[in-house]
């Protein structure tokens, strides 16, 4: 009995370990706003909540819907299984197009559920140093000008989705646009 | 009279028959199947994403696509940069090997509806046009949807 015992909690402590600190924010602040408009202090306003995290630009037609989708499969399953006390973000690297204004649109229709679920945008300076700090790359590529002298651009960035311990410390990042959902799902519950 | 009521008709039927049909060489052996668009904001981005299907025992290139649903259509390609970053370019064709099938999928060549003009919401259908360079124009209709099968 006593083995057995010995043998459960080993077992439950390795399935723990199996996610270490791969990095953090660096106990930074900083000042972002969401898809409403409202001011958020970032990370600061997570505390507390498990972090499923991606970074996107909605001019992007391909693999940030791709990543943006998987979210929203993961919010599925985790509401199917009544896992609660996980925040979903998307922030922008496109701060300049992505708008409070155009996030809002693009959730809608997208027919994203935003109850536990918040886009970020804000100062380019500021979301340019988010990524830096965290390892996402998103550089301008290729672009398109329109006739009337509006200019898009299109970024080579990293393809990302992030989780976050309940204390901001990052515990896992995944390939946004191929993430195994049963998998971050059962990284999620070796957080709670 | 007769002869000249039997003529207008026999003209009015082939007009009509002749523009209600897709612009289309029937001869084409090029096929077009599983048709589908992103959802997309008004002003913002889609993609298209489908099957050709190539039948015939020559090759045939995709030259571009048209839209009224978008200010701009381009061909574009996703693709891999390192491990984990990923970028998209546009491609000014895509060839289409004989006796072969070509998938324009995610992470892959898809036809980019840049700037559009309306919403397009899931669960309703866009009309668009695929140029080959043989094949000619081939209209095709796209079911609006996240995913496949969502």
């Amino acid at each position: 009995m006593k083995r057995l015992l010995l043998f459960v909690l080993l077992s439950f402590s390795a399935c723990k370990e199996k996610l270490p600190v791969v990095d953090d924010f660096g106990g930074a602040h900083y000042n972002l706003v969401n898809q409403n408009n409202q001011q958020v202090l970032f990370p600061d306003i997570l505390k507390g909540k498990i972090v499923v995290m991606n970074y996107i630009f909605t001019n992007c037609p391909d693999i940030c819907p791709l990543s943006t989708n998987n979210m929203r499969l993961i919010q599925q399953r985790l509401k199917k299984e009544k896992i609660e006390n996980v925040q979903f973000v998307s922030l922008s690297f496109d701060p300049e197009f992505d708008t409070p204004a155009v996030l809002t649109k693009f959730a809608e229709i997208h027919s994203l559920d935003l109850s536990n679920w918040m886009f970020l945008t804000g100062n380019k300076s500021v979301t340019d140093a988010i990524i830096k700090k965290v390892g996402v790359l998103a550089v301008p590529n290729d672009s398109t000008v329109f006739k009337d002298g509006r200019k898009i651009y299109y970024y080579v960035h990293t393809d990302r989705i992030q989780l976050s311990d309940a204390d901001g410390k990052i515990r896992k990042n995944y390939k946004g646009s191929t993430i195994n959902v049963d998998e971050i799902v059962g990284d999620i519950k070796n957080l709670l | 009279m007769n002869k000249s009521f039997l003529l207008i008709a026999a003209i009015t039927f082939v007009t009509i028959n002749l523009f209600s049909q897709p612009i289309t060489n029937h001869q084409s052996p090029i096929t077009i199947k599983d048709v589908w668009a992103r959802p997309g904001a008004k002003n913002a981005n889609s993609a298209l994403y489908f099957v050709v299907q190539n039948n015939g025992s020559k090759a045939d290139t995709i030259l571009g696509a048209k839209s009224k649903y978008a200010e701009i259509v381009e061909v574009h390609e996703s693709f891999k940069r390192d491990n984990d970053r990923m970028g998209m370019r546009q491609v000014k064709f895509v060839a289409v090997a004989a006796n072969s099938k070509l998938e324009f999928k995610p992470g892959g060549f898809h036809v980019m509806l840049i700037n559009l003009l309306k919403d397009v919401k899931a669960g309703t259908s866009l009309d668009a046009t695929i140029n080959f360079k043989f094949a000619g124009k081939i209209k095709v209709k796209a079911v609006v949807q996240e995913m496949p099968g969502m």
